[in-house]
């Protein structure tokens, strides 16, 4: 039971961080936040994205950090080959970071 | 009359239809490519000593893969209640970030329906809508707001299912399932189309590197400091193009 209420907290937290702004959307922002946001969304998936690439696992290694970001690379040009289709650019982009860990292995 | 108010009706109709349509078109490739980490996700939550019930009910109740991941396996170490909240909570910041990001669009939206979107408000949400309301095709108000709805009930119904399925299928997956590897590449994939100008180049470009050189900071506050210095970066060279 006091697991249920400790995510119950947890929900109720992150539901006010959600609603905050959303709710209070008619207030108009001051401009040089304004100006801020288009650039939240890059910013925040970079940091979420990048180090998964640079340190999978949580460590740099030659055998884990070169497939990942060949993964990353090769995602990136399926999806503009292939007019931003998400599915073949994430097939692709695994394909590749398997295929590229399956070699520096057996090397 | 009744012809044209037949008619009228016919187009609302459609047009309503087909803001659902692009909705569906756009969600459910998402929904394929957060599969595996929904179901991972799942697999983990039944493998702790946390009652199943209980584990599956941080979907519905905190409804964000990172930091249910956090809370359910601080519950299962015995970590403490005000640690498990704040690591939690930490994790979940960026959605102050979202909901500022998309509160421009969302200002005509009925109140209710912003209490119910901030519910559904996750990454992949933020960053279709984000996409489609900044696109030239983004419509009124209210086709904004069905998108939004439409996106947001598609992913988090396909949540529910696939945690839900990852707990009873836990002990059938192969551990050699490369499934840590789909969420970078869909955040990748995510962030992709956000790229449409030299300041959004360099505002992911600065929050990758400063998240990747703050790694080591506990509670994911690399990430938090990453998305501080990509923000910062891509509103400072906004204002100097003018």
């Amino acid at each position: 039971m006091a697991e249920l209420l400790t995510l119950a907290v947890i929900g109720a937290g992150t539901y006010a961080m959600r609603a905050v702004f959303l709710v209070t959307a008619r207030h108009k922002l001051p401009a040089p936040v304004g100006r801020l946001l288009p650039y939240v969304g890059p910013a925040v998936l970079a940091a979420i994205a990048l180090p998964a690439f640079v340190a999978p696992r949580d460590s740099v290694s030659f055998a884990g950090t070169v497939p990942a970001l060949l993964a990353a690379v090769v995602t990136w040009m399926a999806w503009r080959c292939a007019k931003n289709n998400l599915p073949i650019a994430l097939f692709g982009g695994l394909a590749v970071w398997w295929l590229a860990s399956w070699a520096l292995c057996a090397a | 009359m009744g012809h044209l108010a037949g008619g009228g009706v016919s187009t609302a109709t459609q047009a309503r239809a087909s803001v659902v349509t692009r909705a569906s078109r756009d969600a459910i490739p998402v929904v394929l490519a957060y599969a595996p980490f929904g179901l991972a996700l799942g697999a983990t939550l039944a493998a702790t000593h946390i009652p199943p019930l209980i584990a599956w009910s941080s979907s519905p109740l905190v409804f964000g893969g990172a930091a249910q991941l956090l809370a359910v396996q601080l519950l299962d170490t015995g970590a403490s209640v005000a640690v498990v909240v704040l690591g939690a909570l930490i994790v979940n910041a960026r959605m102050l970030l979202y909901g500022a990001g998309l509160a421009p669009y969302t200002a005509a939206w009925p109140s209710r329906w912003r209490w119910l979107g901030a519910y559904l408000l996750i990454d992949p949400v933020y960053a279709l809508a984000v996409n489609r309301f900044q696109g030239p095709d983004s419509g009124t108000a209210r086709d904004r707001l069905r998108y939004y709805l439409a996106v947001g009930l598609i992913l988090w119904t396909a949540w529910m299912a696939l945690t839900a399925a990852g707990m009873l299928l836990g002990g059938v997956l192969p551990t050699s399932l490369p499934l840590d590897r789909i969420a970078p590449l869909t955040f990748l994939l995510l962030l992709l189309p956000m790229l449409t100008s030299r300041p959004a180049y360099a505002a992911a470009a600065t929050g990758g590197f400063v998240a990747v050189v703050a790694s080591g900071l506990p509670l994911e506050l690399g990430l938090l400091a990453g998305a501080a210095a990509g923000i910062a970066v891509g509103g400072y060279l906004a204002g100097r193009r003018g």
